[in-house]
């Protein structure tokens, strides 16, 4: 079995795997490799033909592809080890990597630094409870768009879509582009999944109608998928009797949420977040095991690619300090540290980090969170006992649209905080 | 015949019910009339195969608001015939489940030609595949059936079986545990029931004993039962493996080909009429589980019906392991009468498995996963493992048990027409008994063909032991790195959450019952079995199977005729 020495690994290609290793060569980590899986570097960017990627970090409208591309570029002008068509077995405590690929076999990588980045998968029916038949004709919005972007064919003719994201958004529109009739979206919750500029350039453009409040209960078919049961929805998701409605489809395309792929990090024991699905990390993105980062969607579910390349790069940035401490023989990670928490208050349904070191910040740190339920003129705050770190109004917030809350450098941590969001008081300042 | 009338008359369920019934001299019962609903269909049934005296029931009852639509198939007859007679064969085999792939692969050791005719476009796509994979030590089979000789001498057997053919098979125990005096009863039948089954090492447990093997247990229980011979496998798994070995010894499997009629020759010889052409043949065993006696009608020999039971099962994700060794059974709070309660087991790949359920159902083909199916094997799941979480679940299914109205196993030489061997009514503990149920069926057919002065040798080449399947994912790194040096193909994972490799797929294509469709490569090599379900795989996995089988991947399907994946290449 080869081995190979490495400062850092990182774990996916994706835009969290490129952001980290650029930043990390950046700087100056000498030994890096990048272990993707696939032939090309990118992830699901790849499959993304659709523009409205980039938004924020470039000020620019690009395809996936393009926003891929730009990262791509960069750490490909970098001297890190692109490992391609090479899938990672095992991750041990001690930061042992075992990834195999058809021409080197079986590799152990032994590492002083691991940034997780393997991104996430999709739910699938049955993690939605939709009954009936087992038939083809039942895709998830992501292996829609693999056929349909990146092999040339299409799934079907006539198609439901169950889940309001934005992926489920982008493939009503291609659908329709490519010539199959989009019967519908239908979304459980009693507000849109995605994002109001894909309801408005998906939906609306194209006719498609959109429902709230109703879901798809139930498959029919023997063989091949033939059409759908969907019912309308109480308060508490459940289908209300007599509400239901048959429709004549060929294909039931869910895009009905994404749970981030941990089970690499769950084989080498470290704690997961039930909220989140990912790991518990702290303000540098680092796990709960000395010299293990997260970054991206593995963490938890982000929206925007921008996002998840910023926490690439945080986690690149920690793992840069873990190993300059760790040389010059300075107590380094948890034993380094007090950790505080940081737990969701009112109407937050999850934040992240989830721990911050005590002490004073050496530089701006983000909170990213969710809130419970659409809402509008609330301010979003973070709270340390009766001090307020930071503090910002937001004019319409929704739980598609992850926010972040940004405490400035130089403020000291030396108690739990409390991220939450609040309705605006019309006098308050 | 009067007492049953009378007695189906004076039933308050049944006063909606209009029945007439006959009895003929071999004590099969024919019921003619209609009924309001379905269950009551088949509690008349029931009711009637009850009697006795009665051997079995013929029930031709309609149920009101059910219509069961049959198909007509005289031009498909007729087109079948113009093809001719495309194969001779002594034994034809009609239907590839447990029970025709067990039979085949035991006559697979004989010198004679096996053919195996399947509808569907694999082996094991009916009942075979949608259940529990429990290999039941025969306790809770009615004494003094057929159902529970051949369950204890089929669990029994089954060591044999795992060692010839290498498919998974754990030995695990089966624990069932008591709340209430009136579950300590029925478990005290049960032990009873297993005593007289002749079932190795059943016993009751006291509640210390319980609690010593199962420290875990909930609540406060009083007390429970070990049968310690109980045994899981991935029934599918199974299926293949006797499939390929009895292929690989010489038997002709005939996928995607459905029976139609049979003409019974005036030699004695049949022909059996398949959309592919005619097979003559010297005997017909009829294995066509749900749908054999459509299969016996063919041949004008109609002394039992089946009835359409579902049970629905769930798979939860392999990270949730549960506390307990055996598969566990408290008493079902709501039970079937002719359900076991279904339980709650681990998978030999460590999947944790709940149900079934059981529900009398009017169409055969329905294997509709209902709400109330998942609420009931979720509550067998939850009552012995409270932590158990909905959130974990991975997969859903059902399957459809082919119960006769006797509830046992139906397995002779047809009385009226030579040479055609009914196997039929194999539901639980179906996959259990198959072992045995293959040995019977040998000795039937044996007796019968050296009674005509044939003599049956065993072939010097045959060769009981099933190539042995790489398994990527249950060697250790080093072995691992070995077999891709030997071949870079098990370096290419193409299932993330199984961890199979291309080179495994690959293997299979080479099969001697050759997968086609994405199903089948899932049953032989798990890709696409794990949490994400094929979200990832599945195009790979199309990819490979157009390139291996030279085809378009429009033409690759899910799994038969009809499940199409993809249908069009896009603009």
């Amino acid at each position: 079995m080869k081995t190979i020495q490495v400062d850092l690994a990182v774990i996916g290609g994706g835009p969290a795997g490129l952001a980290a290793v650029a930043e990390a060569k950046r700087q100056g980590i000498g030994r890096v490799v990048l272990i993707e899986r696939d032939l090309e570097l990118g992830g699901i960017l790849q499959q993304c033909v659709h523009d409205g990627f980039g938004l924020h970090r470039f000020q620019k409208r690009m395809s996936g592809g393009q926003y891929a591309e730009a990262f791509i570029r960069d750490v490909e002008a970098t001297d890190a080890c692109i490992q391609d068509n090479t899938m990672v077995l095992e991750i041990t405590p001690d930061k042992k990597i075992y990834a195999v690929n058809e021409t080197e076999g079986m590799l152990l990588y032994e590492c002083r630094a691991i940034i997780l980045a393997m991104g996430c998968r999709e739910r699938t029916r049955n993690q939605v409870f939709i009954y009936g038949s087992r038939t083809s004709g039942v895709l998830t919005a992501g292996a829609v768009q693999r056929y349909i972007n990146m092999e040339g064919y299409l799934p079907g003719r006539k198609a439901v879509i169950l889940g309001s994201g934005d992926i489920g958004l982008i493939m009503a529109r291609r659908m329709t582009l490519e010539g199959m009739e989009v019967e519908g979206v239908y979304e459980v919750m009693s507000s849109p999944g995605g994002l109001t500029r894909n309801i408005v350039q998906c939906l609306e453009d194209y006719d498609i109608p959109l429902h709230l409040s109703t879901t798809v209960v139930k498959a029919h078919g023997r063989e091949r998928l033939t059409g759908v049961t969907v019912a309308k929805v109480d308060e508490n998701r459940r289908p209300i009797p007599g509400t239901e409605r048959y429709i004549d489809c060929d294909l039931l395309v869910l895009a009905v949420g994404l749970i981030p792929e941990n089970e690499l990090s769950r084989g080498a024991g470290i704690e997961i977040d039930p909220r989140t699905q990912g790991p518990v990390i702290d303000q540098n993105f680092m796990t709960s095991i000395d010299g293990i980062f997260a970054a991206g969607n593995v963490v938890a579910v982000f929206d925007l690619v921008d996002y998840v390349s910023e926490t690439g790069e945080i986690a690149a940035r920690g793992a840069a300090r873990y190993l300059k401490e760790q040389k010059e023989g300075n107590k380094e990670g948890h034993s380094a540290h007090t950790y505080k928490n940081v737990t969701a208050g009112e109407g937050v349904n999850f934040v992240i980090p989830q721990k911050v070191a005590a002490g004073e910040l050496t530089q701006d740190m983000a909170f990213y969170l969710r809130v419970k339920k659409p809402d509008e003129r609330v301010v979003l705050s973070c709270r340390m006992g009766d001090e307020t770190l930071a503090k910002k109004k937001e004019r319409f917030v929704a739980p598609p649209e992850m926010l972040v809350s940004r405490v400035q450098a130089g403020c000291c941590v030396d108690n739990d905080l409390t991220v939450e969001v609040r309705k605006e008081v019309p006098h308050e300042r | 015949m009067q007492e049953l009338l009378a007695n189906i008359k004076s039933d308050a369920r049944f006063e909606q019910c209009s029945v007439s019934a006959s009895i003929s001299e071999d004590g099969i019962v024919t019921l003619e009339g209609s009924a309001d609903s379905w269950r009551h269909v088949v509690d008349i049934g029931h009711l009637a195969a009850s009697f006795p005296g009665v051997v079995n029931v013929v029930n031709h009852l309609s149920a009101e608001g059910v219509r069961i639509e049959k198909s007509d198939n005289t031009q498909r007859i007729r087109e079948a015939r113009k093809r001719g007679v495309i194969a001779s064969a002594d034994v034809v085999i009609v239907g590839a489940g447990i029970s025709g792939c067990g039979i085949a692969r035991e006559l697979s050791k004989y010198d004679m030609r096996v053919i195996v005719v399947e509808r569907n476009a694999d082996v094991s796509e009916e009942a075979t595949k949608a259940n529990n994979g429990d290999i039941h030590p025969g306790h809770k089979a009615k004494p003094g059936t057929l159902k529970a000789k051949l369950n204890v001498r089929g669990n029994e057997l089954y060591d044999k079986w795992q060692e010839e053919l290498g498919f998974e098979l754990v030995r695990c125990g089966q624990v069932n545990v008591a709340y209430s005096e009136e579950d300590m009863r029925g478990l005290e039948k049960i032990y009873h029931d297993g005593i007289a089954n002749d079932v190795p090492g059943v016993r009751m447990l006291t509640k210390e004993e319980l609690l010593k093997m199962e420290p875990e247990v909930p609540g406060d229980p009083m007390g429970g039962l070990v049968a310690p011979t109980m045994g899981v496998v991935e029934p599918f798994q199974v299926c293949v493996a006797l499939a390929e070995n009895a292929a690989e010894n010489g038997v002709e499997f005939m996928l995607s080909t459905e029976l139609l009629d049979i003409q019974v020759m005036e030699d004695g010889r049949f022909q059996a009429v398949t959309e592919k052409g005619i097979l003559d043949a010297a005997y017909i065993i009829d294995c066509a589980g749900i749908h054999a006696d459509e299969v016996a009608q063919m041949v004008n020999d109609e002394f039992y019906t089946l009835h359409a039971r579902r049970g629905g099962i769930a798979i939860f994700d392999k990270r949730v392991t549960g506390p307990y060794h055996h598969a566990m059974s408290a008493m079902p709070r709501k039970k079937d009468a002719e359900s076991k309660g279904g339980g709650y087991a681990r998978t030999p790949e460590g999947n944790i498995l709940v149900g079934p359920s059981a529900v009398e159902i009017p169409d055969k083909e329905d294997k509709s996963m209902e709400e109330s199916d998942f609420d009931y094997a979720y509550d067998r799941g939850k009552s012995i493992y409270p932590e158990l979480d909905r959130r974990d679940v991975i997969a859903m299914y059902a399957g459809i048990r082919p119960a006769d109205y006797k509830e046992d196993f139906i397995i002779q030489m047809s009385g009226k027409v030579h040479g055609f061997i009914h196997v039929a009514g194999i539901q639980s503990p179906g996959l259990a008994s198959a072992p045995a149920i293959a040995e019977m069926v040998e000795g039937i057919l044996k007796e019968d063909m050296e009674a005509s002065g044939r003599t049956v040798s065993v072939r010097e080449d045959y060769k009981p032991k099933r190539r042995p399947q790489v398994q990527f994912r249950r060697l250790s790194h080093e072995e691992q790195d070995a077999l891709i040096r030997e071949n870079p193909k098990y370096g290419h994972i193409i299932c993330r959450c199984e961890q199979i490799t291309e080179g495994e797929i690959l293997d299979v294509l080479h099969s001697p019952v050759v997968p086609t469709t994405v199903d089948a490569i899932k049953r032989r090599t798990r890709a696409g079995m794990g949490r994400c379900q094929g979200g990832f795989c599945q195009p790979r996995v199309v990819e490979i199977l157009a390139r291996e089988l030279d085809k378009d991947w429009t033409q690759i399907n899910l799994k038969g005729r009809g499940a199409y994946i993809l249908e069009r290449r896009s603009r």
